[in-house]
């Protein structure tokens, strides 16, 4: 690099571009292309990376939320009942959930992670993803609910504010939560405080 | 110490054990102290930890750096924590207090869980748990300044005390010991003024009913008894005194009646001698007249008899003049000076070449010393010691004398005079230097017996003493001495 630059400063004082300069300047302008073109390609990567992580992360609260949210008894059918994720419409987490739930315990309960297309699948579940794929049915989707102990989880913005438990938003690039504590309180679950600490409370709407 | 008084002694006692006691009791007390403050943060920092812990399981869990560091931000009211972090379930470093600190102050990855003491620093690793899942490690890191503090709060506590027991102590001591001491201090005043001025009179007073008392009683006792002896010492003491006065008056009278009748003696010998003198010339004078006029009348017989009276006569005047010489030395004044005995020695010998005349005897001389004394008598002395050598080696083969002075004279001079001749008979050793005393036969041996005597009375009058050894036919030794 040291060795065009030093070509060019003996060339300029002529005042004359020479062949050898124009090719040069040719080699300079296809670097900066290709440079442009990489730079481009770093950032799409970064941001499907971030997509994925953010997959990722969403994955992890789902199944933090386990620890620090209380069900009522009558939520299990037996003592040993297996504790149930349910993800609603189309899955953004792919196999990082399964991953992430694996074979672990809460409770002395295994979890497990239920997948349903529609809402005519849906059996009783204790936490329940909302899929931004479902905005359309929310309605039928909440009248289900209604009544049942299951904590349930959507991205914000919408329609979902009015009666998801707890909603995803970024703020500056990063995970947040909004817990409607009213909601979960009526569904008889009992949110820890230091779970509380972390979000952002709102109400019905 | 040892000399220090028993009121110093005592209270030095008093004040050394309360010390000592007190010293041991602050020593075990901040020992306990120690242990029990040390328990008592790792319980203290331990239960915090487990609180941060507990608070911060929610951040860990749903990534919130910004909580965490709310929650650690909380510990900036704990001045001795110096460091906090939590790190998450990978063991990387999500929050950190304070927030200002270069992350590499920082262990790079949790240590196991527990807590240890490391250079005046208290390191605790935590985990943090969620309903038994590990979601972190919560470190805290706390200067030891608290119990730094603490101690040097004792260390004030306890310097403050000891000074107030010392004064405490002291006083105490000073009034406590005035009990105690204030009885041995009356009995020895007491004791003191006994033995400065023998007055047995005194009594000690008694201040106290214990072994004080007992001791001031018994030691009044005693005095009592002491003042007892004292008084019959001193009446027998008076007797003895009075008895000697008598003996003493008794034997000055005695001795001057000694002296007296010896003055008397010596008078009455000296005018016997000297009024004896007179008629002994006449029977000398007459017996030269009766021999010149009747040579011719006398048969053979007549002059023998003539001869022994006349010989008889002479030796008469001899004895006469000796006692008389005898008398005047006892009264003569010693006109003492210093004496040089070698030269006095030899004259002593020339003066006996007339009776040494064509005998061949062998005279062994030592060297003498110089010695005090009146020289017309020292010179008898030797003159008589030698004349008597000179007659009794007559007839030996080789006569031998010997004149010397013993090597060990104890504070006097010891000279001797030995020769071969006739010796004596040691049992008569006593009667030599007695006047008249002869142990041979005036036939045998010519002499008055005044010799040894004037001898003896001459050194006796110079402080010394005369004795003699000998053996019959084997010799005698004549020893006198004089005082250094």
């Amino acid at each position: 690099m040291v060795e065009p630059r030093s070509s060019l400063r003996h060339a300029i004082p002529k005042g004359v571009l020479s062949y050898r300069d124009t090719a040069v300047c040719l080699a300079a302008v296809s670097l900066v292309l290709i440079l442009g073109t990489l730079a481009e390609n770093i950032v799409a990567a970064e941001n499907r990376t971030k997509v994925t992580r953010e997959a990722d992360l969403k994955a992890a609260f789902l199944y933090n939320f386990a620890q620090f949210v209380e069900w009522p008894p009558e939520a299990f059918s037996k003592p040993d009942a297996q504790f149930v994720i349910g993800v609603l419409g189309v899955d953004p987490f792919g196999v990082s959930l399964d991953q992430m739930v694996g074979n672990e315990m809460v409770r002395n309960r295994k979890i497990v992670v239920r997948r349903y297309r529609d809402l005519r699948e849906i059996t009783p579940c204790h936490i329940l993803y909302i899929s931004p794929s479902e905005t359309a049915q929310l309605d039928q989707i909440f009248q289900v609910l209604r009544g049942k102990s299951t904590l349930t989880v959507g991205e914000s913005g919408g329609v979902m504010e009015r009666e998801c438990m707890v909603r995803f938003l970024l703020v500056e690039d990063k995970l947040r939560l909004r817990i409607n504590l009213q909601a979960a309180t009526a569904a008889r679950l009992t949110i820890s405080s230091k779970l509380l600490r972390q979000a952002e409370v709102s109400k019905t709407k | 110490m040892k000399r220090a008084t028993i009121k110093r002694k005592l209270i030095s006692v008093i004040m050394g054990t309360s010390l000592t006691v007190l010293a041991l009791t602050c020593a075990v007390f901040i020992g306990y102290e120690y242990v029990t403050f040390r328990k008592a943060l790792v319980r203290g920092l331990t239960l915090r930890a487990e609180m941060f812990a507990g608070n911060s399981s929610a951040a860990l869990a749903f990534y919130n750096q910004a909580d965490a560091a709310a929650v650690l931000s909380v510990l900036s009211k704990d001045p001795h924590i110096v460091a906090a972090c939590l790190y998450d379930n990978q063991g990387r470093l999500f929050a950190q207090y304070p927030s200002s600190t270069p992350s590499e102050t920082f262990p790079p990855t949790p240590g196991r869980p527990g807590h240890r003491f490391d250079r005046g620093h208290f390191i605790l690793f935590h985990p943090v748990l969620e309903e038994n899942r590990f979601l972190g490690t919560f470190y805290l890191k706390s200067d030891l300044s608290a119990m730094r503090e603490r101690f040097q709060l004792y260390s004030l506590i306890v310097l403050i005390v000891v000074a107030g027991s010392i004064v405490v102590a002291f006083g105490l001591a000073n009034r406590f010991q005035k009990g105690i001491l204030e009885p041995i201090l009356t009995l020895a005043k007491t004791a003191r003024s006994v033995s400065e001025c023998k007055d047995y009179s005194l009594r000690a007073r008694k201040l106290s009913e214990d072994e004080m008392g007992l001791l001031t009683d018994s030691f009044n006792e005693m005095l009592g008894q002491i003042q007892q002896r004292d008084a019959s010492l001193r009446r027998n003491e008076g007797e003895i005194r009075k008895l000697n006065a008598d003996l003493e008056r008794r034997v000055q009278q005695r001795t001057g009646a000694l002296e007296d009748a010896n003055r008397e003696l010596e008078s009455f010998s000296y005018s016997v001698s000297h009024d004896l003198r007179a008629p002994l010339r006449h029977i000398d004078g007459f017996l030269g007249l009766l021999k010149k006029r009747c040579a011719a009348v006398l048969d053979e017989k007549g002059h023998h008899y003539l001869n022994n009276i006349c010989g008889s006569a002479k030796q008469m005047g001899k004895l006469i003049d000796d006692l008389l010489a005898f008398s005047r030395m006892g009264r003569s004044e010693l006109r003492a000076s210093s004496v040089e005995l070698t030269g006095l020695v030899q004259a002593s010998v020339n003066d006996l070449a007339l009776e040494t005349e064509g005998r061949d005897i062998t005279w062994e001389i030592g060297p003498l010393p110089q010695v005090a004394g009146d020289p017309g008598l020292l010179r008898q002395v030797w003159a008589n010691l030698l004349s008597n050598a000179v007659k009794y080696t007559r007839g030996r083969e080789k006569p031998k004398i010997e004149i010397g002075v013993l090597p060990n004279g104890n504070g006097e001079h010891i000279f001797f005079v030995r020769d071969n001749g006739a010796g004596f008979d040691m049992e008569y050793a006593d009667k030599l230097f007695g006047v008249f005393q002869r142990l041979h036969r005036a036939d045998e041996f010519e002499g008055t017996g005044i010799g040894l005597a004037n001898v003896r009375r001459i050194v006796s009058r110079h402080g010394g003493r005369t004795w003699a050894e000998g053996k019959v036919g084997a010799g005698a030794i004549f020893y006198f001495s004089l005082p250094k």
